[in-house]
């Protein structure tokens, strides 16, 4: 189960890396599948891990999978949302700036997740 | 959260329990009989639904667009689509048949189902559905362009959140194109939903086999198609993972249930009628987890609320349902999403609402006309699209009905019928607010369509987390091929108006390379490919709407000629607003050919090019050529 959570977190933090040089530089099509998934998944994905929604295996947890896919695809979305809205209401409007940011706010949910204590579990039925 | 988490005290204990109970005691029905179901079962499962995919997706690349009548798509798919379609809805059923629960399995099952049955536009016709999507990838492209909003250009512009998101795609990966996202978002968005409807499903029914199957019927009746590439679809998934997010971390009641007279009358009330509570998909973060979930369920509605419209205002009733029913424990939640959309719609959509004050609140307690005044004017056009028309009410119906008897048999056998019931109704108190453009019940009919079929599986299965019987398989089978069958009707019963070919975007491209910047650009009947790009860069007009107009009158050159009189216009024709204008009976019928015939030799009028898709005009200004 670790084992799947690590792989996660590195795929996530791979993507929010990539996805900043690629905001500015690279083939379209590489772009587009990097960019598209962090602003799908990235930040999300990563405050999933952070709050240890485990996955269906667990006995803990059978239920907490659909939820917490939603969840990560939901909080990303929003935050591209609110992100890209409030550049565009503030006149800063820069689609790789806030690239950066969504891969920076990823990043450090990332970095906390690493951070927390690892036996803190969600109670799942 | 101090308070909420002391006044919902009892509820939350009784939760704990069930868990201490199922942790230490029985297995989870999932990890019930693991060994029991050989894995050749699973595996030939996996393989028919592979081939359903396989026999449906080359059925479906063997249609030919020009079959499509006025009954849609259903006149022109081959019988193997239908064998692929069965295959695929027998695999399910087995699957869920299965004593062992396998996820996956399901998964990939309801896969193929949402391809077969969600994807046949992309698959057919390769471009977007809808002439909304287009325009949709045009507004996109004048935000990323010029990253700035004109809320006096449309509505669109004073609820920019889902179009700077894709603004944001385009303009941080050069991709000037989003064509490809636009055909295939039918199937991602359905793809997409499956995660918050089942966790949405896993707490309003009694358990996961009854969840699975609400998923399922949830594919089977959506035919509404607001699966495009919208601002809809998109508040719609985050509508469906707040109330999914609620209901598994914040169960409960809001306030001490023994606290006032009115407090103890509802939870005896709602108890007596329904005292269950399902176990399945509740999870019990810890206290700093369920602050940040907060936060997130804020955020989500913040951005629903710069996204949409309507789907804001539609969770209000639906949280309130909650609330009152004792399965939502954060009563400030529903204050803010009153304060929310309504803020937004007096501070950032000003613009807008000052415009169109009569229109918004025109039509405020006129029940009657906001609902059955709205369908009434659906219920027109040729004979074949009437047939889609009745259709369309006969599956909304069935849908009701099952719910509604749902309802009765959770009563009855004591299963969880109450919160999915209160929810699937609560959408329909928007109804004295306003008609929506005509579109109301269609879109509270997918407001409720989550909550529904919960209710619906209820007489279709039995409360036991064991394998389904032979005869409630049977059931269960007949009753997704009645859905499945009427869905293919009534989802793409408007597909000669609603998709596209390459001849017309052809001829659409053309147009923008003959206009000027500026020109004044008609089109005939409003159902046209176009604004994808330079959507504010011209003058855009329509002669007639595509909507049902009673005895509706020809068209005439002259109504083209004053629209160019000051300084000339372009005007198009195209294949799909003459589908559209048969279809919905906007002009007479055939009175689109002779329109185009006797222009053609009026005076002014040149034409410019024309190939398979349609044909453009050039109208001389002044005095129209004369």
């Amino acid at each position: 189960m670790a084992t799947e959570r690590s792989y996660v977190s590195y795929a996530t933090a791979a993507v929010a890396v990539a996805a900043i040089p690629l905001s500015f530089v690279g083939p379209e099509g590489l772009r587009l599948a990097v960019i598209g998934l962090l602003m799908l998944a990235g930040p999300g994905t990563a405050l999933v891990l952070l709050l240890r929604f485990d996955p269906p295996r667990s006995a803990q947890a059978t239920g907490a999978l659909p939820l917490s896919i939603a969840i990560a695809i939901a909080f990303s979305l929003a935050m591209s949302t609110l992100v890209a809205t409030a550049m565009i209401y503030a006149r800063l409007w820069s689609p790789p700036a806030a690239v950066c940011l969504l891969s920076a706010l990823t990043l450090v949910f990332l970095g906390l997740e690493l951070k927390r204590p690892k036996r803190v579990l969600v109670h799942a039925k | 959260m101090t308070h909420e988490s002391t006044t919902s005290l009892p509820v939350r204990t009784a939760h704990r329990h069930e868990a201490h109970a199922h942790l230490g005691g029985a297995k989870p029905p999932t990890h019930r009989n693991l060994g029991l179901t050989p894995s050749w079962h699973i595996g030939a499962l996996a393989a028919a639904a592979a081939a359903a995919l396989a026999l449906g997706v080359w059925s479906m690349n063997q249609v030919n667009p020009f079959q499509i009548g006025g009954t849609g798509l259903i006149d022109a798919l081959p019988p193997a689509y239908f064998v692929a379609l069965a295959l695929s809805l027998a695999g399910f059923v087995a699957s869920l048949s299965l004593r062992r629960l396998v996820p996956a399995l399901l998964t990939w099952q309801l896969l193929v189902t949402v391809v077969l049955l969600h994807g046949a536009d992309s698959i057919i016709h390769g471009l977007p559905r809808l002439e909304a999507s287009f325009r949709h990838l045009g507004i996109a492209d004048t935000i990323s362009q010029s990253g700035q909003l004109d809320p006096t250009l449309d509505a669109y512009f004073n609820w920019p959140g889902f179009f700077n998101v894709l603004g944001t795609l385009s303009g941080a990966t050069g991709a000037k194109d989003l064509f490809g996202i636009a055909t295939w978002a039918p199937v991602g968005i359905n793809i997409l939903l499956l995660a918050p409807v089942l966790a949405l499903a896993r707490r309003l029914t009694a358990n996961p086999r009854q969840a699975w199957a609400a998923v399922w019927i949830f594919y089977l009746a959506s035919w509404i198609g607001q699966d495009y590439l919208s601002p809809q679809a998109y508040s719609f998934f985050l509508l469906l993972t707040l109330v999914a997010c609620l209901l598994s971390v914040f169960g409960g009641w809001a306030w001490p249930t023994e606290r006032t007279r009115f407090s103890r009358w509802l939870a005896r009330n709602v108890s007596k009628l329904d005292s269950s509570v399902p176990r399945y998909g509740a999870a019990e973060p810890q206290r700093a987890d369920t602050a940040i979930l907060v936060v997130v369920c804020a955020l989500i509605l913040l951005a629903m609320t710069t996204s949409h419209q309507l789907s804001p205002f539609a969770v209000i009733p639906i949280l309130a349902a909650l609330l009152l029913t004792g399965r939502l424990r954060l009563r400030f939640l529903p204050v803010l999403a009153v304060v929310l959309p309504v803020g937004w719609l007096l501070f950032a959509a000003s613009t807008f609402v000052e415009g169109h004050f009569g229109q918004l609140l025109g039509s405020l307690g006129d029940i009657g006309a906001n609902s059955l005044g709205a369908l009434s004017t659906r219920v027109s056009g040729s004979d074949a699209h009437m047939f889609v028309v009745y259709t369309r009410m006969a599956e909304v119906a069935l849908v009701w009905v099952l719910a509604v008897a749902g309802a009765i048999v959770g009563y009855r056998r004591k299963a969880p019928w109450l919160a999915a019931a209160a929810a699937a109704l609560a959408p329909l108190v928007l109804v004295p607010l306003q008609p929506y453009g005509g579109e109301l019940l269609l879109r509270l009919y997918l407001f409720s369509l989550p909550f529904a079929v919960c209710l619906a599986v209820l007489p279709l299965m039995s409360d036991s987390a064991a394998g389904l019987s032979l005869r409630r398989a049977l059931a269960l089978l007949l009753m997704g091929a009645v859905l499945a069958t009427a869905t293919v009707v009534t989802r793409y019963g408007n597909d000669g108006m609603e998709s596209f070919n390459d001849d017309e975007i052809a001829l659409v491209n053309r147009l923008y390379a003959t206009a000027p910047t500026g020109a004044v650009l008609i089109e005939a009947v409003r159902n046209t490919p176009w604004r994808y790009q330079h959507y504010a860069d011209y003058d855009y007009r329509a002669l007639v709407a595509a909507e049902p107009i009673p005895n509706a009158a020809p068209l005439s050159c002259d109504a083209a000629n004053q629209i160019a009189h000051k300084a000339g216009a372009y005007l198009i024709v195209t294949e799909s607003q003459q589908e559209a204008a048969e279809l919905r009976g906007s002009t007479p019928t055939g009175d689109l050919q002779r329109f185009t015939a006797t222009c053609a030799t009026s005076p002014g009028w040149t034409k410019v090019f024309e190939n398979a898709g349609g044909v453009i005009f050039h109208i001389e200004g002044v005095s129209n050529g004369n």
